[in-house]
């Protein structure tokens, strides 16, 4: 949480009021928000990934994809990580004869890494609530 | 929300389109021997054409354009079509079969059961890895409800 992390015990002033203390600590923060546009961004990527497989026998179709985590770095940088905009990117390399692009095993690797990378997602985000229910109620 | 949903009909399209092409293979098999058809001559091997499709549009996907940013449109596949093939018919020298012609050549279906076995092969794989990804998809809705609890 930034607001604990920047917390001084010195008079500030936070958003035009003067306030004696530590900074009000927002519920949500940039982070608990990143994390949340991430895991969006998984169930995207997850939705192109089974387009691919989906499409393993279909002639022309190029492998579909997209890099949201270097979108959410991106928006990180302007400080609103709620503003990551998601772009599907479609490769024109074929694998095989019939202009395809799909490669099972790669596909399947894909697949399990962004489900890997959700689970890791939704872990942390969980154990940042899990904290704040521990704060708010003071009990674990 | 709608992106694992959407990543369900994706997969459920290729299953559907799997078993069609499993069908239309085991139609071949069956009729490997068949000399006579409705359309007169002997059977014709068929085979199923492919093409990406967007998944059906739902409910909540006007709600989702409204709010994603960066749009993300997942492509399932459908059956485009059942080809038959005009391959010439086998002929086979066996003059005491009713379809034979006069020098005693009989016409078979051209369709080579080792074709068929890799056709059938491919289609099985293509829907097994479509039931990870099924599967796959159902872990991560299951995951995310996770942080309700």
């Amino acid at each position: 949480m930034t607001g604990v992390s920047q917390g001084r015990d010195a008079a500030q002033v936070h958003g035009g009021i003067a306030t004696r203390g530590p900074l009000p600590v927002s519920l949500i923060d940039p982070t608990q928000s990143a994390l949340e546009r991430a895991i969006q961004g998984a169930s995207m990527r997850q939705q192109l990934l089974a387009g691919n497989l989906a499409n393993v026998n279909t002639p022309g179709y190029g492998r579909r994809d997209v890099d949201f985590h270097g979108a959410l770095r991106e928006a990180m940088q302007t400080g609103d990580p709620t503003r990551a905009a998601f772009v599907a990117t479609t490769e024109t390399a074929s694998v095989s004869a019939d202009g395809n692009g799909i490669d099972l095993d790669r596909e399947a690797a894909e697949l399990a890494k962004n489900a890997l990378d959700q689970q890791a997602l939704v872990t942390v985000a969980r154990a940042r609530v899990d904290m704040m229910v521990t704060a708010i109620t003071g009990q674990g | 929300m709608t992106g694992i949903f959407g990543a369900l009909d994706v997969s459920a399209s290729a299953l559907t389109a799997s078993r069609t092409q499993m069908s239309v293979t085991a139609e071949n098999l069956a009729n490997a021997q068949t000399t006579r058809t409705a359309e007169g001559g002997p059977y014709r091997r068929k085979s199923v054409v492919l093409e990406s499709a967007e998944v059906g549009a739902r409910f909540g996907d006007a709600l989702d354009g409204a709010m994603r940013r960066g749009g993300i449109e997942p492509e399932g596949v459908q059956v485009g079509g059942i080809v038959e093939h005009d391959a010439p018919p086998r002929l086979v020298h066996d003059p005491g079969h009713p379809d034979a012609n006069a020098d005693g050549y009989v016409e078979m279906p051209a369709v080579d059961s080792v074709t068929e076995m890799v056709d059938l092969i491919a289609a099985s794989r293509a829907y097994e890895a479509n039931v990870t990804a099924m599967q796959t998809a159902k872990q991560m809705f299951t995951r995310s409800l996770d942080l309700l609890r």
